[in-house]
């Protein structure tokens, strides 16, 4: 065998690393299994919809017609009745030890005004501690009032108000808008935190394992012995991320299959071009796993440095929350994560049913990255090594 | 106590030795609140819209100017011979209004005119603030024009409390906050702790005349100080970056900010030394520190929406009443009343860290 052929080098090479994991069972499990879990997790716990808030009422008026609005409220499925008060003084310490989301306060003289026709305003309270749900729940609250307008308008408690209703002439027309949610109607949460997860487990993983991977060989010292062989740095190399590469893709199998039944993420696009990225993903986890390692002494460090890569990559990534959200400053970065492009191929193929057609800039972006990166992580495992 | 202080500083003066592991106690803490607070928002402005304006009328535009002015959107130049879902799929937008022909003629004849709007539903969340501001915008062009009198007989008057400006970070860092003190003295005193029992220097300890409890609330002691240098830098970013204050009553948070430093270090205590090997202990309290208190603490997400399955195991995440107690402090301003429950159950939780170290101690003194 003095003439080995470089890919029957290669060959023997991988063999043997597909051996040591073979051996090593926790590594192929601790691989296959904590992602599934992660991925379940996330998708059942992860969820932003914003509904049965708690409201208290202070309703002055005890009239038909407040009781109608406080009802209105406390029917819809973003409110539920949290409690009447009497005194302004305890719904807001209520509201403030926590006990309410909100609170609505009828004036004395709301029916008087709406019998006269005459504008009057009822005043609602938010617990703003959480941006999102103020925002959400201000949309439902306006949206209430609004309806309960349009009902006054049109049906009518009063007759007096019926005839106000109808527009005297001259007056404008007014815009309504009627909105389609197009992709998922059903506004499923799940479908955008699920898509979202799997980006960042791919690579998150991919450098774990490759970091801890890589790490052993040195550990031990045996890779002097592999350097004493005829192969090269960069066979060993490849050769190393061979079955850790086909192993991260049963966990990605895995993580489409948890998608489709546990969330019932619908596949409206080619499913190919979700796998291909998400090998091209794998491809710059496991770099950025191995850069770690040439880096670090100990598995242990390695996975103490991981905790300054992991979580900017995973945040900065538009994967849990919208780019749209972040400061202006960060938001050309998240061009520079691979997981941001690796999300929006997820979530247009899976979701909208796009194409390479419209795909192909965050297609390239993950081609190039997966060279620089691979690159990059031999050149500093060989620079290593000299 | 002297030879509980020993203890403690030797811990100190090993871990100033280890500069990577320094760095994380101090400065990763500090980091993470910079980025993740300003990053991790869900309160989207700046949206890109498409505007189809099949009518091109004064009245058209003066709408669709309504939607160029707000912060909320910002307008996207579509040509009006495409399609507009393809400025959906394409990522171009998140969302595309249609204002149908004869909008402008409709509208002077006193007529309801219905406007289109297609919203990309894949973020569900973003789809229904989009959805929001655009009845937002609509209704403030409606009241402009005046259009139907009548219609807006009750006004909506809302008044946001607590964070009137909705300013994320607001919200969030004092979540961040509570992750970095859950996380990383809890992580280093696993390590320190799975050191001993990986290198065998446990065996020291057994034989010398330092009691079990000692040695424990040693340790503990010492990252307890870690933790305490953490929360200073942290609330003084808090503080100072973030423009939170202190509202009402302190001491609630003062007296579980020390309970909380002993709950998580406890909690590091006690995976160090169940597990004595470093790469388990680190990921078990990765998991538990940061997996639960980041996902079932309430920290982004709020804990009602998590399935009833899974809810009960918020209940015993240590850090979800710290992020009550922190977030009462610097927002709301409950006080005693609002908190106590809250302080009691990182005390109890924290009793239940430490026995289960000092029996996790017993066992390896058995094996060993």
């Amino acid at each position: 065998m003095s003439a080995t052929h470089p890919m029957q080098r290669l060959r023997a090479l991988t063999r043997k690393e597909f051996n040591q994991i073979r051996r090593d069972k926790r590594m192929a499990v601790s691989l296959i299994i904590p992602p599934t879990l992660q991925l379940l997790l996330f998708g059942f716990a992860l969820d932003a919809t914003v509904s049965n808030l708690r409201l208290g009422v202070i309703d002055w008026s005890r009239t038909p017609e407040s009781r109608e609005l406080v009802s209105s409220f406390t029917e819809s499925k973003s409110f539920r009745l949290g409690g009447y008060y009497t005194a302004a003084k305890d719904l807001e310490l209520a509201i403030s030890r926590g006990k309410l989301d909100a609170g609505i306060v009828v004036p004395y003289e709301f029916a008087r005004e709406i019998r006269r026709g005459r504008p009057v305003d009822v005043q609602i309270l938010l617990n703003a501690v959480n941006a999102n749900t103020a925002t959400i729940a201000q949309g439902y609250a306006e949206g209430l009032v609004l309806m309960y307008n349009q009902t006054l308008a049109t049906e009518g408690i009063h007759p007096r108000i019926r005839s106000l209703g109808a527009s005297p002439p001259g007056a404008r027309g007014a815009v309504t808008t009627v909105t389609a949610f197009l992709y998922n109607p059903g506004l499923v949460n799940v479908w955008f935190i699920a898509t979202g997860t799997f980006g960042v487990l791919v690579i998150l993983n991919g450098s774990i394992v490759a970091s801890s991977a890589m790490i052993k060989e040195r550990e031990r010292g045996t890779v002097e012995q592999l350097l004493m062989t005829p192969a090269s740095t960069t066979e060993i190399v490849v050769a190393k991320i061979a079955p850790l590469f086909v192993l991260l893709m049963v966990m990605v199998m895995l993580a489409i299959g948890v998608m489709r039944t546990a969330f019932a993420v619908p596949v409206r696009g080619s499913m190919l071009l979700v796998v291909l990225s998400a090998a091209l993903c794998e491809l710059c986890g496991i770099s950025i796993g191995t850069f770690i390692a040439t880096f670090t002494k100990s598995a242990q460090q390695a996975q103490l440095t991981a905790f300054f890569v992991n979580p900017p990559l995973s945040v900065l990534s538009g994967s849990l929350t919208p780019v749209e959200a972040m400061p202006a400053f960060l938001q050309p970065v998240t061009w520079l994560n691979p997981i941001r492009h690796f999300g929006i191929i997820t979530r247009a193929t899976l979701l909208k049913g796009s194409g390479i057609d419209v795909l192909w800039p965050n297609f390239l972006a993950l081609i190039g990255f997966t060279l620089v990166l691979v690159s990059l992580s031999i050149w500093r495992f060989r620079k290593q090594l000299g | 106590m002297r030879r509980i202080f020993s203890q403690a500083r030797k811990e100190l003066t090993q871990l100033v030795r280890d500069r990577l592991a320094l760095a994380l106690a101090l400065l990763l803490p500090l980091i993470l609140l910079f980025l993740l607070s300003t990053a991790i928002s869900l309160t989207v402005h700046n949206l890109p819209l498409v505007i189809q304006d099949l009518d091109d009328s004064t009245a058209s535009r003066r709408f669709a100017s309504a939607f160029r002015s707000s912060i909320s959107f910002h307008v996207v130049a579509w040509p009006s011979d495409r399609q507009p879902e393809r400025a959906l799929t394409s990522n171009a937008a998140r969302g595309v209004l249609i204002i149908p022909e004869n909008f402008g003629w409709l509208l002077a004849r006193g007529n309801r005119v219905q406007v289109q709007l297609l919203v990309d539903a894949t973020d569900s969340n973003t789809a229904r603030i989009v959805q929001g501001y655009v009845n937002e915008i609509t209704n403030a062009f409606n009241q402009d024009s005046g259009a139907m009198a009548a219609a807006s007989l009750v006004g909506a008057q809302v008044r946001l409390w607590y964070n009137p400006g909705r300013d994320s970070p607001k919200f969030y860092s004092p979540g961040i906050f509570v992750m970095g003190i859950s996380m990383f003295p809890a992580l280093l005193a696993a390590l320190t702790m799975a050191k001993e029992g990986e290198q065998k220097t446990i065996l020291q300890v057994y034989v010398s005349s330092i009691s079990a409890h000692e040695f424990l609330l040693g340790k503990i002691l010492a990252y307890m100080a870690v933790a305490g240098c953490e929360w200073l830098l942290g609330m003084t970013v808090l503080l100072t970056v973030f423009g939170l204050r202190i509202a009402g009553d302190p001491t609630p948070l003062l007296v579980s900010s020390v309970l909380y430093a002993f709950c998580v270090t406890s909690f590091g205590t006690m995976v160090g030394a169940r597990i004595p090997n470093q790469a388990a202990a680190i990921q078990t309290v990765a998991l538990g520190g940061f997996l639960l208190v980041f996902l079932l603490s309430g920290l982004i997400f709020p804990v009602e929406n998590i399935p009833p399955g899974l809810r009960w195991v918020s209940n015993i995440v240590w850090g979800r009443y710290y992020l009550e107690i922190v977030r009462d402090a610097l927002l709301q301003g409950g006080g005693w009343p609002a908190t106590w429950f809250a302080v009691l159950m990182i005390a109890v939780l924290g009793a239940v860290f430490y026995a289960l170290a000092w029996l996790g101690i017993r066992r390896m003194q058995v094996n060993a």
